[in-house]
């Protein structure tokens, strides 16, 4: 089944989150400060929306993944590796836009929350209307939901999910959650451009022969976001204490070989 | 013989736990509520302890993953796990139709009584339920 239930908007406001602006680290340091930031607002309740891109092409996992399952893709079996601590299928990150948006959860909240899915993939998909891109969440194409096999994927950008935005048919942008007990953390990949390492996937421009950036769209997705979750963004940079945070997780989970192949 | 939901306990967090005795010790049978395994939608992947791992209450003792999103699963009790539903993960579709008694998780042998002391009784797990949804 597909997550079909309806769900009304997601208001966290008024109130001021922070906004880390767009930045490139390594696949490790990535994944770390994600994670410091879930932790941070889990204890502050104050959201944090992050733009970032990666140092060198890599190749996410999902959390519940198998590392051998790599050898179901061979294009990307050279470049680094890291797991994921969000559900879904294997990313090749490379040339794309990575967000990561972490807000407080109300207690006793349960599941995913589809709502974020939807609103930001509707505030990315307002961003690329005002560059001439018509993207549309996966639910509203018409196709029927794909079978097990074909969501069982190894590439997150091979499945759909309803909340998946798709251009001309091609998933170009996915997200996935991960919950701590009192907040959520939920990052995406949006496919910029067709990476060598995975030639199967076209990239906004190449579908519609466009020259997007990163930067240009930052700002605009994050004045919708705004808009629609009541959240007035404040550039900010991370904290001293999530910087030491995120050393101490990078070391401990993400740049480690026990971790990445703990399944 | 059918587990009674409205006789278990539950935590904020959505697990049940059955506590019972057995064999002369306190034992709690953990499972996911019917609510949480609703929100929850499609569950698609579940991570379990191993047996003999000690847990306090409020500590992570497995994950799940639906809809992309990967949650905790909390344990109401502190305690031992002494026993572990090891075919569940392979029969996730099932545990919807039946959350309470094809659903237990993990049993546990409780270590304090008063660990379960902060638990909701079925009226006040509904009422959470009714405000969260």
């Amino acid at each position: 089944m597909m997550n079909t239930r309806a769900v009304s908007g997601l208001s966290l406001g008024p109130r001021v989150g922070r906004l880390l602006s767009l930045a490139t680290f390594g696949a490790a340091e990535n994944m770390a400060i994600d994670q410091a930031i879930l932790d941070s607002v889990s204890r502050t309740g104050v959201p944090v929306l992050r733009f970032y891109q990666w140092a060198e092409p890599t190749l996410s996992l999902g959390y519940f993944q198998g590392l051998t399952e790599r050898a179901a893709h061979g294009q990307s079996d050279s470049i680094c590796c890291v797991r994921r601590t969000t559900g879904g299928g294997a990313i090749v990150h490379d040339r794309e836009l990575t967000y990561s948006v972490s807000i407080p959860l109300p207690a006793g909240s349960a599941g995913p929350r589809s709502v974020l899915y939807q609103q930001m993939h509707a505030a990315i998909a307002k961003t690329l209307a005002d560059f001439g891109v018509q993207a549309v969440p996966f639910r509203r194409t018409g196709v029927g939901p794909r079978s097990d096999s074909r969501n069982a994927q190894f590439l997150c950008f091979q499945r759909r999910t309803a909340e998946d935005l798709v251009v001309s048919g091609y998933k170009v942008l996915g997200s996935a959650q991960r919950k701590s007990r009192t907040a959520v953390l939920q990052h995406g990949s949006l496919l910029l451009c067709t990476s060598l390492y995975s030639p199967q996937l076209p990239g906004i421009n190449e579908l519609l022969s466009l020259q997007l950036t990163a930067d240009q769209l930052v700002p605009q997705i994050a004045k919708i976001l705004s808009e629609s979750l009541g959240v007035d963004w404040r550039v900010d940079t991370l904290s001293s204490q999530e910087e030491s945070n995120a050393e101490k997780i990078c070391c401990e989970r993400f740049a480690s070989s026990l971790w990445t192949s703990r399944r | 013989m059918s587990r009674d939901e409205s006789k278990l306990l539950y935590a904020e967090s959505h697990e049940w736990v059955d506590l019972a005795q057995e064999d002369g010790k306190a034992v709690g049978t953990i499972g996911l509520s019917g609510f949480a395994l609703e929100q929850l939608n499609d569950l698609v992947y579940m991570e379990l302890p191993e047996l003999g791992r000690e847990l306090s209450v409020g500590e992570e003792f497995g994950e799940v993953e639906s809809v992309k999103a990967v949650s905790p699963l909390y344990s109401p009790v502190s305690g031992k796990v002494i026993a572990v539903h090891e075919d569940l993960p392979e029969r996730l579709e099932e545990l919807n139709d039946d959350p309470y008694d094809f659903g237990w998780i993990v049993k546990v042998e409780v270590s304090e009584a008063n660990s379960v002391e902060s638990l909701l009784d079925h009226a006040a797990y509904q009422k959470q339920c009714a405000e969260a949804g």
